[in-house]
């Protein structure tokens, strides 16, 4: 019986790979990916990965000013991720793809890739790290987000389907969530979790004189509202990371694109 | 007839049951102030935060203040304590139950002081 949790967190967390699974029910092809490196890598749709660049292409207008990336993170404590190697693997090429520093990547558009249905692979096996896109506004002032930035993260990672998680027995609960694709993002408090460069103490939401700080619960995945967090901890992508894990009210018009998001660091 | 179902004590038992009535219609109601604190709940966020300080106050030192609060730790050593306001009657009557009650969220460092706190 999941507990709240898993209900409230990991619901979402499933949905990149629940979904992914329920369409290749349908279309056993569509999405299939070839692992030609390591055994059971995490791999994601190279297509999928491409129809999140599309998507941002024609949402951009929510961060105007912003460019995509995508970003690897830790999914456990042992993930190493010092010279993490990332490739698009297709049936007849495999193409390096440059990852920097900060583990943050670009994917080039290759008709062929889509062709042959390619996967993007790094050299790590499947449950050590997970995906999200990245959308930043330059020139914010330091320690903020831009929440239109975030709005248009959460829509290309669910198009993508970028979030990894590995607990198949809420499959069939999922189906209405996971039709929904980034219109999920456009609900009042969706649980898509962002990640902070660090450990979190505190959010809050301006827009001009207006300040909001967020409550507790939509922080550090929602532990706080159930005292038994740690018994689905491992089912959720946010494993190493619940200490910078924040949920954010995308789906609220009364907060513009451009409002600050305020991180007070532990 | 047999003894306990004579007459008089039907009455003494009939008394008894008038008493116990109307005590019971006599008492208050109960009110959510009645009730005791659940764990993580306090009725003063601004007075809980009054009785801790920063850099000095220990766990031990807050949860005897306090009481028992819902802790969220991390790997890092670092707790997240969160108490949250008792709703009142008045809160239950409006139907605030839902949405977020008053809630003071304290940061205690690995070594166990206080290190941050906020009210929201």
């Amino acid at each position: 019986m999941p507990t709240p949790f898993i209900k409230m967190v990991t619901v979402t967390i499933f949905l990149g790979t629940a979904w992914a699974q329920a369409n290749s029910r349908g279309n056993p092809e569509a999405d299939a990916v070839a692992i030609t490196a390591l055994p059971n890598p995490v791999a994601k749709s190279y297509r999928r990965m491409v129809a999140g660049m599309d998507l941002f292409e024609r949402r951009r207008h929510l961060a105007p000013a912003a460019s995509l990336r995508f970003k690897l993170l830790p999914r456990n404590r042992n993930t190493d991720m010092k010279d993490v190697e990332l490739e698009i693997n297709g049936d007849s090429f495999a193409a390096a793809v440059a990852v920097a520093p900060d583990h943050t990547f670009t994917l080039e558009r290759n008709g062929i890739g889509l062709k042959e249905n390619a996967a993007v692979t790094p050299n790590r096996k499947a449950g050590t790290m997970t995906w999200r896109a990245e959308i930043r506004t330059p020139g914010l002032p330091p320690n903020t987000r831009r929440l239109g930035d975030l709005r248009l993260e959460c829509e290309v990672g669910m198009e993508a389907r970028l979030i990894s998680n590995y607990r198949p027995l809420l499959f069939g609960l999922l189906d209405p969530l996971l039709r929904e694709g980034p219109a999920y993002c456009h609900r009042a408090e969706p649980r898509y979790l962002f990640f902070a460069d660090r450990p979190l103490f505190g959010v809050t939401l301006v827009d001009g004189a207006r300040r909001e700080v967020v409550p507790v619960d939509r922080l550090y995945a929602g532990a706080s509202r159930d005292r038994e967090w740690k018994e689905d901890l491992r089912y959720c992508d946010c494993e190493v990371l619940m200490d910078r894990a924040y949920f954010m009210p995308l789906g609220d018009p009364s907060w513009p694109n451009d409002t600050l998001v305020e991180f007070e660091y532990m | 007839m047999t003894p306990w179902l004579n007459l008089s004590t039907c009455k003494a038992v009939l008394a008894a049951c008038a008493c116990v009535s109307g005590c019971a219609l006599l008492q208050p109601p109960r009110t959510a102030a009645d009730a005791p604190l659940r764990p993580g709940e306090i009725i003063s966020a601004a007075h809980a935060k009054d009785t801790v300080v920063i850099g000095k106050s220990t766990k031990a030192e807050v949860r005897a203040a306090l009481g028992e609060a819902v802790v969220v730790d991390f790997d890092s050593g670092y707790e997240v304590w969160v108490y949250r306001e008792k709703p009142s009657d008045k809160d239950k009557k409006e139907k605030k139950a839902a949405s977020p009650r008053t809630e003071l969220v304290l940061l205690f460092e690995p070594s166990g002081i206080l290190a941050k706190t906020r009210i929201r």
